[in-house]
Parts: structure tokens; C-alpha cells; sequence
């Protein structure tokens, strides 16, 4: 729809993409990595800090650059595009949830939730129609008109993941979602996480906690920049 | 046109198709823009009032002193046009170690004899006091001197009577006495209901009249004026023209000014002293316009620390709001979103400040002007220059942390702690 030339099977694909930052000495936070991301795929990143999982979801967000390989998403290269053209891309292809959920403070769950819309140019009333329809999709229709602060922890990242789907981007992005979350909220979110999934969004989730990996159709454990593990690569237990 | 479609056309199909594929934008109206500006604002209604309150003083205060000054001033031009410019006043200067010298007896006929001269009031000087009876000491006179005159003073100082009549052919022969304004308010005389005698030192005299202030003459706003005749027959004065008041032909004033004291007194024209009434007045005029221009001045450092302050705002305003930038960033705005909208945050502010401003300089201004009863100008130029300026310092003052925001990484402002 509003993505980019979708022929392409892949969501997300990178290729030999390293990432070293300038320094003395210089650190190399991603080393030759190759991850695909078919369509429709949940995929969880796992890694102790420091191993390179941020770098990670900041490349394949767009948000900087690889210092040596490519991103394709939805199969175009972003190598050698400008900032602008990035930031189009964020605006109609990405969905970002983040740790600690980046709700825009007085203003309403439907307005946070319409900001996913905002930089695509979409006009107000879509936007507030969208978003409401999204709140309502992840269960938060009676908290349409509340401020962050009136909302518990896991409602606000319900928020989140409401503004990150609002613009039906080609994957989400969540880095840490259930970080500062307890148990119980951090269960019911992956169930929604896992839910939207199977309505064919195609979710690339960071976590530093295993068990919420585990709910992940496919892993990938990531040790100093290099991929130590992907579940597709095992016999028999390859994804779809 | 044609030629570029034309070489359009030319261009293999590859490219084309290249042109023709285009990558998803960014997009934010202008309108947009301002929204999320004032989301910004909103969300901070206190800091924002008081940010924008700098500018708003500023701004009162520059609009409140351009209006003041020119409310003012247009009330004295007014009166300075009603008056004339062209009342020269005559009076004997003093003598290189004569003493006092007085004017020709024939001066007040050789004036008249200058052509564009068209009227010639004499005024001489009365030895003597008032008092309200004849038991007061002598010489407790409350600063209040006798001038005899002629009729045409009044015209000549284009007077007016607050009550009673001017001197006529008549009173003028008689014990009457008109008072200045000053005169009759020291003498405790408001109006003349009931018919007040006063002691002229030598007789009782009735007063027949009160003047309004003359405005260009304040000399005789401490006088009691009587007639020529009167202060030969019942002061014993004899009378000669100390004081000539002449008016003539506006256009010739110069001129005019230029001969009177050859004219009055050939002989030793240095003992002559030419003054011209309105320039007292005008200098009034100038020196308000010097205080208002200390007092822009000061209304433009009261602006300059106000966009200070604005400024300062915003800069705390994009270091707090690190994680907001970032946020943005990842929902697809451009490093020209996130510069247009704190840009437009600031002026905003400004904005509001200057609008506020404006209205509040307009309200001090009509208070003012209503409290004196002056006529309320309210300078337009002041204004839209009020305006102006409190948006271009909006500009300025949001330009730098609008450019810092802008430049900062993505992944920089995502960062948390």
C-alpha cells in the first residue's frame, strides 16, 4: 500500500552490514552481519549489552548508517540515500516501539497514537479515525481521550504499539518493549505482540530476556556484533 | 515547457521508469507545523507565559511610550496651531550699566507702522499689590503684580475668559480689574457670583473678569489686569508700554522679527529684547520627543532581554525534549520538521508576546490619554513595528536551537538517562 516496491518477499534484509564507530580505539559494534526477514515473521533479537543489538535496530530502523554493507528494506537499498529520503521511509515503512515507550506528555492516547500518521501527511481526521481504530485494536478503546500519565505502564506501551502500526507500516520495530514492564504486563503484551502477528505484522523485537524470545517464532542470539545463533539455520526448525 | 517535455521524452526507458518510481516523503504541512508548535506550547502552558512575558513588556512598554508621546505632543502641536506662532513679544532689555532702560514712547506707533503687523497690545507694569482688603501688610502681595492695558490684549494673546468680561471702553475707566488665572486662584476668587472687591494698594477695584491660562503669555496668568485709564485716574501711573505683544502675518514672522528692534528703538536696537512666544512651547515639544526616545530605548532592552529569555527557553526546551527529537526522528520527520517546529515554537511565543504586548501598550496608552484628556494616537508605524520586531526576535531567538535540534542524531536522542 503506502510501502515502498513491495515485490520483494523480504521485509527487511541486510547484507555483510558492519558498524564501527570512530574512537580510540575504534568499535566495531556490528561485524559482517546477514540477517532476512521474510514477511509475516516474528523475530526476536536476543543479547547481553554490548552485543551489538542496539546498533542493530538502529540500522535496520534507518535511523544511522552501516559503515560497510547494505539494508534493504522492502527491498530497496537505502545505502547512499539522503537523511530526507530515510526519514520518508521511517515515516511509511517502520513502526518504532521503544523501552520506555516515548509518549508525548499532555496529549491524548488518540493524539500519540495519530502521530504515527503525522509525517506521511496525512490529514487530522484520518489520522484521529486511524488511530482510534488502532486503539481499539489493541484493546484500549476506552482510554481514548487519557494522557500518558492516567495510564499504567503496559496500557502506554499498548499506546506505543498503537502509534507504531497506526500508518500499517512493512514491520515493527520494538527495542526492549517490555522492559519496564512487570510479569503480567509484560505477558499480555506479548500476547498482543504475538496476536498482531498472526494478523500478518511482521514484528523484529530486541530483548535481553530469554523468555520473551522464547515466545518468538524465530531467535537470534547476537554475541560481540556477530550472529551466535539463528533458529532458521537448525534443521527442523526453520520458519515457515 | 516544450523542450523539456521534449527531452523527457528523448531519455531512455530506464530512466524514466527511475523518475517515475519515486521514494515515500516525508510531509508536513505548514499548518501542521504550527499545530505541533503550539501542542508544544500547550503542554507547557506556565513556561510559555512566562517566556512570552518578556516580550510582551517590551512591546507594551514601546507602544505605550510611541503612544503617549504622540497623544502628548499632538495635544501641544494642537494648541501651539491655536495659538499661533506668530506672537512676538517686546521688552526693554537691560542697559550696559544704565540700569533698567524701557521702551520709546513711539515704539507701539512705529511697530504698527510694519506692514504685516496686524495687531500691537501694549502692557505697562503697575508698581503696587493686590489684597483680597486693606488691612493686609504691604508687601504681602502672593506674587501677584497690577499691568495696566489696553483692550485688544485679550485678542492679541488669543485669550479666552473663564468668567465675566474683558476690560471695554468703559471699565477700562473705571476701578475694574481682570484677573489671571493664576492671580484669581492665589486670591481664592473661583467665580464671580457674588460681586469681589479688591485692594489695589490705593482704592478698592471691582473685579469684572477671570482669565483661562494663557498659554503663551504666563506672565500675565499672575496679573491683575485694569484699564489705562484706571491707572492714571485712581494708581496714579503714567502710563508707558513696558510689554508689547504683536502679532503678525505668520508667514512674514521672521521678518517682522528681524526689524522690531531697529524699529522700536533706533538708537540702541541692543536694548531691545525680541522674543517669539511658541518657541517655549516648541521646545516643550522637543523635549518630550528626547524623553521618548530614552524611554524607546529602554523598551528595546526590555525587547532585547525578553528574546533572551526566549531564547534561553528554547535551548532548555531542546535539551529536555532530547528523547521527544528522537521520536520524531523514528516517526519519519525530517531534520527540517523538527527545525521548522521548534522554530515555529518560538515564534509562536514571540508572537503571542508581541500581540499581547500590543494590546496591553494600547490599554496604558488609552488610560493615560483619557486621564489627561488628550486625544489617543496610537502610532501605527509603532505597531506594525511592535509586531515586526517581536517576530523577528522570535526568529532569531529560535533560530539556534532550532538548527541544534535539527543537527542531532537520531539515535543520540533516543538515548535515555
Amino acid at each position: 500500500m503506502s510501502s515502498l516496491a513491495s515485490d520483494s518477499p523480504y521485509a527487511v534484509e541486510l547484507n555483510q552490514v558492519s558498524k564501527i564507530y570512530p574512537g580510540t580505539p575504534p568499535v566495531e559494534a556490528l561485524s559482517e552481519v546477514s540477517i532476512s526477514v521474510p514477511r509475516g515473521e516474528l523475530l526476536g533479537i536476543v543479547g547481553a549489552s554490548g552485543s551489538g543489538k542496539s546498533t542493530l535496530l538502529h540500522l535496520v530502523g534507518t535511523l544511522t548508517r552501516p559503515t560497510a554493507g547494505s539494508v534493504f528494506i522492502d527491498g530497496l537499498d537505502t545505502s547512499g540515500l539522503s537523511d530526507g529520503a530515510l526519514s520518508g521511509i521511517r515515516s511509511r515503512n517502520v513502526g518504532f516501539v521503544f523501552q520506555d515507550f516515548f509518549l508525548l506528555p499532555g496529549v491524548t492516547a488518540t493524539e500519540n497514537v495519530g502521530n504515527g500518521l503525522l509525517y506521511s501527511g496525512t490529514p487530522e481526521r484520518e489520522r484521529k479515525r486511524r488511530a482510534e481504530a488502532m486503539l481499539e485494536r489493541v484493546g484500549l478503546s476506552h482510554r481514548l481521550a487519557h494522557l500518558p500519565n492516567e495510564m499504567s505502564g503496559g496500557e502506554q506501551q499498548r499506546v506505543a504499539i498503537a502509534r507504531a502500526l497506526v500508518h500499517d507500516p512493512s514491520f515493527i520495530l520494538a527495542d526492549e518493549p517490555t522492559g519496564n514492564l512487570d510479569s503480567q504486563n509484560t505477558a499480555s503484551l506479548m500476547e498482543l505482540m504475538v496476536s498482531l502477528n498472526h494478523d500478518g505484522a511482521t514484528v523484529i523485537l530486541i530483548t535481553h530476556d530469554p523468555e520473551v524470545a522464547e515466545m518468538c517464532a524465530r531467535q537470534i542470539t547476537l554475541k560481540d556484533g556477530r550472529i551466535e545463533f539463528d533458529s532458521s539455520t537448525v534443521p527442523g526448525n526453520a520458519h515457515d | 515547457m516544450n523542450s523539456i517535455r521534449a527531452l523527457c521524452l528523448e531519455m531512455p526507458m530506464t530512466e524514466r521508469a527511475e523518475i517515475q518510481m519515486e521514494l515515500p516523503k516525508s510531509r508536513l504541512s505548514f499548518l501542521e507545523t504550527l499545530r505541533v508548535g503550539s501542542s508544544g506550547l500547550r503542554t507547557r502552558r506556565l513556561r510559555s507565559a512566562l517566556s512570552a512575558l518578556g516580550i510582551t513588556i517590551g512591546i507594551a512598554a514601546l507602544i505605550s511610550v510611541l503612544g503617549l508621546s504622540a497623544s502628548g505632543s499632538a495635544d501641544l502641536i494642537k494648541e501651539l496651531d491655536a495659538l499661533g506662532t506668530n506672537l512676538l513679544t517686546i521688552e526693554a532689555g537691560q542697559g550696559f550699566g544704565a540700569g533698567p532702560v524701557s521702551l520709546p514712547d513711539d515704539a507701539p506707533a512705529m511697530i504698527r507702522r510694519i506692514s504685516p503687523v496686524y495687531e500691537v497690545a501694549t502692557v505697562s507694569k503697575v508698581p503696587g499689590g493686590v489684597y483680597r482688603n486693606d488691612l493686609i501688610a504691604d508687601g504681602r502681595t502672593r506674587g501677584i503684580t497690577i499691568v495696566a492695558s489696553g483692550l485688544n490684549l485679550i485678542n492679541a494673546q488669543q485669550g479666552s475668559l473663564k468668567a465675566g468680561v474683558f476690560l471695554s471702553q468703559v471699565t477700562s475707566q473705571f476701578p475694574a480689574v481682570v484677573l489671571g488665572a493664576v492671580a484669581a486662584e492665589r486670591l481664592g476668587i473661583r467665580d464671580l457670583s457674588i460681586g469681589h472687591q479688591l485692594w489695589l494698594g490705593e482704592r478698592w477695584f471691582t473685579v469684572i473678569g477671570i482669565l483661562n491660562p494663557l498659554l503663551l503669555a504666563a506672565d500675565l496668568d499672575r496679573a491683575a489686569i485694569i484699564g489705562y485709564g484706571a491707572a492714571e485716574k485712581f494708581l496714579d501711573h503714567d502710563v508707558d508700554a513696558d510689554v508689547i505683544y504683536v502679532r503678525a502675518f505668520p508667514e512674514h514672522i521672521l521678518d517682522v522679527r528681524s526689524v522690531m528692534a531697529a524699529t522700536v528703538n533706533p538708537e540702541s536696537p541692543e536694548e531691545v529684547q525680541v522674543s517669539r512666544a511658541s518657541d517655549v512651547l516648541e521646545a516643550r515639544v522637543a523635549a518630550t520627543s528626547t524623553f521618548t526616545n530614552l524611554f524607546v530605548g529602554l523598551g528595546a532592552v526590555a525587547l532585547l532581554v525578553g528574546g533572551i529569555g526566549i531564547a534561553n527557553v528554547m535551548v532548555i526546551a531542546v535539551i529536555e525534549r532530547r528523547n521527544e527529537i528522537g521520536l520524531r526522528r523514528a516517526l519519519g520527520a525530517t531534520r527540517f520538521h523538527i527545525a521548522t517546529q521548534f522554530l515555529s515554537e518560538s515564534l509562536l511565543l514571540s508572537g503571542i508576546g508581541g500581540v499581547a504586548g500590543i494590546l496591553m501598550g494600547i490599554l496604558v496608552t488609552a488610560i493615560y490619554a483619557i486621564s489627561q484628556d488628550w486625544s489617543l494616537i496610537i502610532p501605527g508605524l509603532a505597531v506594525v513595528g511592535g509586531m515586526v520586531s517581536s517576530v523577528l526576535i522570535g526568529g532569531v531567538a529560535g533560530f539556534y536551537p532550532a538548527l541544534r535540534a535539527a543537527n542531532m542524531s537520531p539515535t543520540e536522542a533516543l538515548r535515555t538517562g
